[in-house]
């Protein structure tokens, strides 16, 4: 009895320690070393990557693309993160690679990129997506690879149709809700703007356009190391003039649903949206029934835009360093050249590899994503999407509690003071 | 006689013995079964429950810190348990209502009875996240197949789930769409009650609202007990239906225990999880459910009908 107990528990040590090995590559620092990539993006975009992949040459280096499927990319994240059998290399958020590396999950490649060689360095991409994938001590859990810009998605024709005049850079927010007000209840639509951005949980951060376009403070000082949030007079000022648009019935409100928002758009029946500029490769593809156009953000005086972007993560357990940075190289300067194309998802963060985006955008006709995203990352005025921090979900649910209310109108602009002063208590309370 | 008895007992006691010991063996996969999946979870998450713990680093101990936070700063938590009891309230008798009603239906005899009973089961086997996806473009209030005919008969639309006020009743009626596993279990129930009753209530003149109340109720009333506390555990544990039709909204309006349970341990978008929290949100869901067990058990026998009787 005593050998099969003996026996059973040296099983069990040895299934657990194969199984908390960590990522799967072998090899050890000379020899033969297997890279594993896992993405997010569509069956048709892997596979792209797929071929672009095998252009990478090493002897010593292969490279295996995880076959995943893109839905539930975040489950699929958490169970990997907590069995330790994250790939060596991983699509990851902004906020991923803060909360990550701020537990010591991620290799910090910063030393590596600040002295990169040749054309591989920090200064090649864009500065804000260094800077925002930077954590408060200086590192970085990851690069960034893809930039995402944001903006108004609208429908030509049914402007025409409404003899109101296309949105364009320099438009502002009086004008879009007015647009929003004709377009309501025509068509097929019910409401002249669907803005998930301005009503879900990140809708706080977004009302920051608002008021930094008109002079004054955005919601938070920061969304990686916050020490405070506010809701100044022209903020306050902006969450007026949205509650106002959606009690009128010419914006969605808050619990809208969101998820087939494109679906809609493309089939005429929302004239106006809030979007990324993702959906352009979609559109590409799908051909929807209705001409479109991409429109920077409304403004007050100044341009403002929505910073974000994604990147690629490693784990500490990556089996060899130097090979992973070799392929996350080969992926950021070689492999958006031969997926953009096909699928122009989103700009690179690295800049050189910018230019097979564009043209890819321009050689379908899609002018205005092009002016538009072009517009958004030159943008001097950026805010933040939400915040990346360890806590950010209790800041979603006061948001649901407090701030989403007062957009549906059932409390007062009043009580934003209130809400506001929750989050600077969950701030300090987090030190 | 006397040297076979103890002979013959130590024969007994032998083969006792090694009856006792196949028993164990036989036994043996269920307690270590239950061991690993249910004691030890069970005591492990109630230790996690009193600490701060993201699932990637060590667990730090924090008392009672996490039910602090539940009961008394989370914006979330009584919204949650109000939307749970909510549909506890809604969907339970509903589900017990239709589900006797459709049992009683398909318990007549009539041609294509079969085919009934099939098409009212049918729902039950089939993918619970396809179907629940279908129903959410029924409902879905702008280009949805409910709202094309409520116009189409000039009846008054709705937003369905994306109403405040309509989001938990839409999920309780996709929830019913799958009455056909609480009917057939009262189909069975329905079926043993023993015919010479109905025969006897027959000859003595009873009408059917009588035969229905004195008869059948109380035959089936041990199983509709069985039911009462099936169909309240499964609610208080509904997660499908809230996850894929409102993810909780709009606002809190259906963001129920399990949903917020998962949010906080296993959240979304490579956010570090609140293992700890969670956990502790799960005590409170598993004494919930204890109590509420408890409760229906102990005044179970105020309607329940039992032939145990003493002689």
């Amino acid at each position: 009895m005593k050998r099969i107990i003996g026996t059973t528990l040296a099983c069990a040590g040895l299934l657990t320690a194969t199984a908390c090995g960590g990522s799967d590559s072998g090899g050890d620092a000379d020899g033969p070393v297997t890279v594993t990539v896992m993405t997010w993006e569509s069956p048709e975009t892997n596979a792209a990557i797929k071929k672009a992949l095998e252009g990478f040459k090493d002897d010593k280096i292969t490279v295996q693309l995880i076959d995943t499927p893109s839905g539930g990319y975040g489950d699929k994240l958490a169970s990997l993160t907590q069995a330790k059998k994250l790939p060596d290399l991983f699509w990851c958020g902004n906020d991923t690679e803060q909360q990550y590396t701020s537990q010591g999950l991620l290799v910090d490649w910063s030393k590596r990129i600040a002295d990169g060689d040749g054309d591989f360095k920090a200064d090649k991409f864009v500065a804000s997506a260094m800077e925002n994938w930077k954590t408060a001590d200086g590192q970085m859990g990851g690069l960034p690879s893809l930039m995402n810009t944001y903006g108004v998605w609208y429908n030509v024709d049914a402007f025409k149709a409404a003899g109101i005049p296309e949105p364009k850079a320099g438009w502002t927010w009086d004008d879009m809700y007015a647009a929003a007000g004709k377009l309501a209840n025509k068509g097929g639509a019910k409401y002249g703007l669907v803005a998930d951005q301005l009503t879900s949980a990140d809708a706080p951060f977004t009302m920051s356009l608002y008021s930094v376009s008109a002079g004054g403070a955005p919601f938070t000082d920061n969304v990686n190391h916050p020490t405070k949030a506010e809701a100044d007079d022209k903020y306050t000022e902006g969450v007026t003039k949205l509650a106002e648009a959606i009690k009128s019935g010419a914006v969605a409100p808050p619990g809208y649903d969101a998820s087939n928002v494109p679906a809609l758009f493309s089939g005429g029946k929302v004239p106006m949206m809030f979007g990324g500029q993702w959906l352009a490769a979609g559109f590409q593809t799908d051909k929807p029934k209705i001409k479109y156009g991409f429109a920077p953000f409304p403004q007050v005086t100044t341009p403002t835009t929505l910073y974000d972007s994604v990147g690629i993560c490693t784990p500490q357990y990556t089996a060899n360093e130097d090979s992973t940075y070799k392929v996350l190289q080969y992926l950021n300067t070689k492999v958006w050249d031969a997926v953009l194309p096909a699928a122009p998802v989103a700009p690179p963060a690295y800049t050189p590899a910018q230019e097979s985006y564009f043209s890819a955008l321009t050689k379908s006709d899609q002018t205005t994503v092009v002016d538009t995203v072009k517009a958004d990352l030159a943008a001097e005025k950026t805010v933040g999407v939400r915040f990346t921090t360890q806590w950010s979900s209790q800041v979603g649910d006061l948001t649901t509690a407090m701030y989403q209310p007062i957009l549906s109108g059932k409390k007062p602009v009043s009580d934003l003071q209130a809400y506001v002063g929750k989050i600077n208590d969950l701030i300090k309370s987090q030190g | 006689m006397n040297r076979d008895g103890p002979r013959g007992g130590r024969g007994l006691s032998r083969n006792a013995g090694s009856d006792v010991k196949a028993a164990y063996l036989f036994i043996a996969p269920a307690i270590i079964g239950f061991t690993v999946f249910v004691v030890y979870p069970l005591i492990r998450s109630f230790y996690l429950a009193l600490t701060k713990y993201n699932g990637l680093t060590d667990p730090v101990f924090v008392g009672l810190a996490n039910f602090r936070r539940l009961f008394t700063v989370d914006p979330a938590f009584w919204p949650s348990l109000r939307a749970t009891g909510y549909l506890v309230v809604l969907y339970v008798p509903l589900s017990l209502a239709i589900g006797l009603a459709l049992a009683m239906f398909c318990n007549q005899r009539f041609a294509g009875v079969r085919i009934v009973r099939t098409l009212a089961y049918l729902p039950v086997v089939l993918p619970a996240v396809a179907t629940i996806t279908l129903w959410k473009f029924i409902l879905n209030p702008q280009v949805g197949l409910l709202n094309t005919i409520l116009e189409k008969l000039h009846l008054p639309t709705s937003n369905w789930l994306q109403s405040p006020a309509m989001s938990m009743p839409s999920i309780v009626i996709v929830m019913l769409w799958g009455v056909g596993g609480t009917m057939i279990i009262f189909l069975a129930a329905l079926q043993a009650v023993p015919t010479e009753l109905y025969e006897a209530a027959r000859v003595d003149g009873a009408g059917p609202s009588s035969v229905f109340f004195r008869i059948t109720l109380p035959m089936i009333s041990p199983i509709m007990l069985l039911q009462v506390i099936l169909q309240t555990t499964a609610a208080l544990q509904t997660f499908n239906q809230p996850k894929i039709l409102t993810n909780g909204g709009p606002g809190f309006s259906t963001s129920v225990l399990m949903l917020s349970i998962y949010n906080n341990g296993f959240s979304n978008l490579g956010r570090v999880p609140q293992l700890g929290y969670a956990s502790a949100q799960v005590w409170v869901l598993f004494i919930l459910i204890i109590a509420v067990i408890a409760l229906t058990a102990k005044f179970s026998s105020l309607w329940t009908y039992s032939d145990n009787t003493p002689d």
